[in-house]
């Protein structure tokens, strides 16, 4: 339909979703779009991830600090560190857009997002999936769930966004995650 | 009546799952469109993270939710 309609190049995924073996997301298209308004300003998105960033960065150290497993215990270190590695890549984004850019302790101030990535609440994730939680396969599996809904729910917003500003931000921050989510699947596959 | 054969037989290029799945990794999000022509509830239940819903029904109402000057991945 659409390639006689002017659309120039239309590719069809041979196979169709069952044939994806990538990660997907769920739910519905509406799912925590209740996060924005639609007129954030680019800054007002960066601080929004920034602190889904820190947020599940914090769930990794508080799963980390109760595990007698030493591997375990690393791989969710190195996990807390790569969400600190985004915070780091989000405040040069902020660097980026604002002309009169903020300091790390004064941004940190702005930051009110109380949901980690995927728009998550930390301590609901940690009892309702407490029970996978327990080895390195069940921490790279959820966490690549968690990062599969955060591209997800980035795009999402980036379609619902009305400032195209604000959408190439959104843009910027999906291709770190796209790239993350892959590190991800490429671990988990070393390790399966 | 050659438009409309046109739009009945233009090829369409198929892409297996890890072309596309390169395809999405290699380029830039926004300059390219990945479209999802499945029913919500099919959606709801697994989709491509970024995917656009846009059930196959209502395609022909929808063109102007969509860049024809991008590149659309469809499945």
């Amino acid at each position: 339909m659409l390639s006689g309609q002017g659309f120039q190049q239309v590719y069809n995924l041979s196979g169709g979703i069952q044939a994806w073996e990538g990660t997907v997301a769920e739910g519905p298209v509406e799912l925590n779009l209740d996060m924005i308004r639609g007129d954030e300003t680019p800054v007002e998105i960066i601080t929004l991830a920034y602190g889904m960033e820190q947020n599940l960065g914090t769930f990794y150290r508080t799963v980390s600090a109760r595990t007698g497993d030493s591997e375990l215990y690393d791989l969710l270190s190195m996990l807390a560190s790569i969400e600190d590695r985004h915070k780091g890549r989000l405040m040069e984004l902020h660097r980026s857009v604002e002309p009169s850019p903020l300091s790390v302790e004064d941004f940190e101030t702005r930051v009110t997002a109380t949901l980690m990535e995927g728009g998550f609440d930390a301590d609901e994730f940690i009892k309702r999936n407490d029970k996978y939680l327990g080895t390195v396969a069940e921490v790279l599996d959820l966490s690549l769930m968690l990062e599969a809904q955060s591209l997800d729910l980035y795009l999402r917003f980036a379609q619902e966004t009305g400032s195209d500003e604000t959408r190439r931000v959104l843009h910027t921050i999906g291709d770190e995650e796209k790239q993350h989510l892959e590190a991800l699947g490429r671990l988990r596959n070393d390790r399966a | 009546m050659f438009e409309k054969l046109k739009k009945l037989f233009t090829p369409v290029e198929s892409l297996t799952a890890d072309e596309a799945r390169a395809y999405i990794n290699e380029h830039p999000e926004g300059s390219f469109t990945l479209l999802d022509v499945r029913q919500p509830n099919e959606y709801e239940r697994a989709h491509i993270p970024g995917a656009k819903l846009i059930p196959i029904s209502k395609l022909s109402d929808s063109y102007d939710k969509l860049d024809a000057d991008k590149p659309v991945i469809v499945y």
